[in-house]
Formats: structure tokens, sequence, C-alpha cells
């Protein structure tokens, strides 16, 4: 095992509090749902284990009770319970689930007829390929033949949801987004003065 | 390649600046070294990047010497020495920038690049010899691309792949050590920045292509009806942004999977400077107006 305040990238020594913090930004950054439809899903659920292991290690060492997060991750990723699908349908699902791409693609060419399932499976299969605009045109005609499909609208808000956690990483990252500048500083204070003096109240005398 | 890989400058520490500008350096002085000196204008950020990825995922320790150059005559500047990594992404920036030459040459008939090309090939010629595996896959994948070109592609994801597919290979190729999970991440953010560049470019390249009667897959995916070029710009911008995008994100993931050194240069350049980039391109900046050597 490597060491475990390596992996959860606090210093040796670090707090209960400080471990949790990590520990929860680690497994927001790994979680399954951010490598679905993606052929580095293996690896994510490889590294979010070792993220768990060294978690429970450190927290035994702390000699606390773990929190719920332990106990969660077990359902990660398992739970694909699909409803009725036709046989060819499921053998396709199949080989997107284990990567066999190739298959998955000759499988969908047989199929004559295209409903809705079918342009979301083609979606997910770009998807895997890489080709994101195709994609998000597939699963977009699977929302409109069948608008009630939550598992379709779930494939779009996903690609959707990964750009915004992409941009917020970012954005978060930068060093001037990190407290506030004096210019916010000033029209809160500001505006709190104007509610105050609403209110009957003063909070700044001069202005 | 083409120059947009570039970190944002104002967002790294000075160590990290200094450490990623003697990287620059570094490539710059290997491509003189083993390629002959003219070879060095061929310097861009895209092979900076791959050098510099490379290098940290190979776990090199790397070589610090404070040298002169041309281009700074009279300060010496930290340059990285002897890394494998750099050198390998010499060869392939030739090998990369005399296709690019040779396709110019195709194309417009520019006897610039007809020029430019006949300088470089001694160089291009040493670097062929020395990764013939690369060269392989480079020349397949432009013998692609220029397939999907006649053809006149409709989808900028097909035109794409195999840009994709090369940059996938030269980094998998440049990765040193054999392990077959850690190859995985890696191919997919060489995929996915492959293609990345190629679509960015391809919107750069819109209005010299409408122009010259160039193809352009973004011109055919998004049916331009000869309306004024800025109108369809504006019109497929927020398409092209949410791909791009989410290419980067992608590219973002599989980095996350990865133990390599210099992970704060790193992820500047992937989550901040691509992405500035990206808003950059598609308001309408030109990229070479905001590359500056360093």
């Amino acid at each position: 095992m490597r060491n475990p305040y390596e992996v959860l990238g606090v210093r040796e020594g670090a707090s209960v509090d400080e471990i949790k913090r990590a520990y929860k930004e680690l497994v927001r950054k790994y979680h399954p749902d951010q490598y679905r439809n993606n052929p580095l899903s293996e690896l994510a659920e490889e590294k979010l284990k070792e993220i768990n292991q060294a978690y429970d290690y450190l927290m035994k060492q702390h000699e606390q009770k773990n929190t719920g997060y332990s106990s969660q991750n077990s359902s990660y990723g398992k739970s694909n319970s699909y409803g009725s699908n036709t046989t060819l349908y499921s053998q396709i699902r199949m080989n997107i689930m284990s990567g066999n791409i190739q298959a998955a693609e000759a499988l969908l060419n047989r199929v004559t007829v295209k409903d809705a399932e079918w342009h979301y499976l083609r979606g997910l299969i770009f998807m895997r390929k890489g080709w994101y605009n195709e994609a998000v045109n597939s699963i977009s005609i699977a929302v409109n033949m069948d608008p009630s499909n939550m598992e379709y609208r779930d494939a779009l808000n996903r690609i959707a949801y990964a750009n915004n956690r992409y941009q917020t990483y970012g954005y978060d990252r930068r060093y001037s987004a990190g407290g506030m500048d004096l210019c916010t500083m000033c029209q809160c204070l500001i505006c709190s003065d104007c509610c105050c003096e609403c209110m009957g109240g003063d909070l700044i005398r001069c202005i | 390649m083409f120059g947009y890989i570039v970190p944002d400058k104002g967002e790294m520490k000075i160590k990290e600046y200094e450490l990623f500008r003697a990287y620059y350096c570094g490539v710059c002085k290997s491509m003189g070294k083993s390629l002959g000196p003219l070879c060095r204008f061929g310097l861009n950020y895209d092979s900076v990047f791959l050098g510099l990825f490379l290098s940290s995922l190979n776990n090199e320790t790397v070589d610090l010497k404070k040298e002169n150059c041309i281009a700074n005559p009279f300060k010496k500047k930290w340059v990285v020495k002897n890394s494998k990594s750099l050198d390998f992404s010499a060869d392939i920036n030739i090998l990369l920038t005399y296709y690019k030459l040779l396709d110019d040459w195709k194309d417009d008939r520019s006897f610039l690049a007809r020029f430019a090309q006949i300088i470089i090939s001694p160089g291009f010629k040493k670097a062929l010899m020395r990764n013939k595996e690369a060269q392989q896959h480079i020349k397949i994948s432009l013998e692609q691309l220029q397939i999907i070109e006649e053809r006149k592609c409709e989808s900028m994801d097909e035109a794409a792949d195999p840009f994709g597919q090369m940059i996938k290979v030269i980094l998998r190729i440049g990765c040193q050590e054999e392990n077959y999970k850690k190859n995985k991440a890696i191919e997919w953010l060489g995929y996915n920045i492959g293609k990345w560049i190629y679509i960015i470019d391809a919107f750069d390249d819109i209005e010299k292509d409408i122009k010259k009667k160039n193809y352009n897959p973004l011109l055919f995916q998004f049916k331009y009806n000869n309306e004024e070029v800025e109108e369809f710009k504006d019109r497929i911008k927020e398409e092209i942004k949410f791909n791009l995008i989410h290419t980067l994100a992608q590219a973002a993931s599989a980095f996350e999977l990865l133990d390599l050194k210099n992970k704060n240069i790193i992820e500047n350049i992937l989550y901040l400077g691509m992405e500035k980039k990206t808003k950059t391109v598609l308001e309408g900046r030109s990229c070479n107006k905001d590359e500056k050597p360093l």
C-alpha cells in the first residue's frame, strides 16, 4: 500500500478534518459518474479504491468510527438495472460496458428499426470513441423521441455536467478566485448599509 | 503542430514559470543541436508541452544549466539538458513541421513553405532515422486525413479522428514505461488533446479556408451558406465551445489518473491555459497574435 497521506494528498499527521476534507474532494473528483461512458472508468474505480483504503486506514488510526463515506462507495457503479430490452440491445450494452466498441457498433448496424434506444446506444458508442458532437446529437435524438426516458436525459446532462466541473475546477484554481476582492467587499458593505437604513438602523455612519 | 497548448502564465508561480521556460529553451536547444540551427524556427508551445509532459511522466531527473542563446545573447537562462523526452519531442516537432510545410506547398503552392521545407530536410532525415515507428504512424494518420478532406467529410468528429489517433500514438511511444493501465489514460489524454488541436485549428482557419476554398470540416458540418464569416462563426460558436470544453474535460479526467512530476504546471496548462485559448480563439483573436516567444 502507498503512503496513505500521499494518496490523499495531505501532510503527514494531518488532522481528521483535513483528511476528511481531502477525502471528500477526491471522491468527488474520481466519482464513477465523472468517468461514466469513458474508457478510463476501471482506472478511476481503482483509484477510488486506493483512496478509500487510505482513508479507512487513517481513520482507523485516528481511532474513530468511519463516517458514511466508505459504505456508500460499495454501491458505486454497480446499479445498472435496465428495463425490458430486446436481447440485441442488451448485448450491445454489454459490449459497450466491457469496452468492446467495435462489436457494439457492428451489432448496432444490424438493427433495422431505429428507435430511441438505438440512437441512445449509438450516442454511448460515440462517447466511448471520443466523438462528442456526434454523441450529443444522437442522444438528443433519443431524448426527443422518448422525452420521458430519464436514462437518456441523464446521459445528456452528464456531458454538460463534466464541462461545468472542468471549468469550475479551473476557476477555483485561479489565484484571483480565492477570496473576495476589494470591489465586491465595498459593494457588500454599501448594500448592507442600505438595507440597514431601510430598516431604520445604520451600518456605516458616513454613507 | 500549431502552438495552441499554452500555459496561463499569470496563474503560474515564479518557480513553475522558470521551469517551464527551462523546458522551452531545452526543446529549442535540442532541436538546434541534433537537427541543425535553422530547425529552431519550428519551435512552438505544443512541442514544449509534449516534452514537458513526457519528461514528467517518465520521471526524468532533469539536468538544469545556465546558458546563453541567440535570442538572448547577453543574459544566461536556465535550460533543461540531456533529456530523452525533450529530444524525442524535438524530433516529433520536426517531423510534423516537415509534413505541414509539404501540405502548404501542395495546397497553396507557397514558395516560402517549399523553401523552409528544403532547409529543414536534413533535420527531417535525422529525426526520421531515430523515430521510424512514430513516423510510420504520423504518415498513416496524415494519409487518412487527406482521404477525409478529399471526400469532404461532414462530421468534425470523424475529420478530427486521425489527428487524435496520431497524438495518442505519439504520446504512447514517448512514454517509456510499459504499464498497460497507465497507457490507457495516456492514450485517452493524447486522443482528446489531438482532437482539440484539430477542431480549434479548424475554427481558427474558417476565414482563410473560405477565401482559399480549402476544405474545412466546420463549413460542411454546419452547412456554410455563403453568409458573412462573422455571422457563421457566431452561429456555430456555442456548439464548438461545448465540444472543445468537453474534449478538455475528458483530457483532464485522464490526467487526474496519472502520477507524474510537475503536476502543477501541467494542470495549469490543461485547466487554465487551454481553456483560455479556447475562449480567445472563439472570440476571434488570432492565435499568432498572442503567441510570443518566451
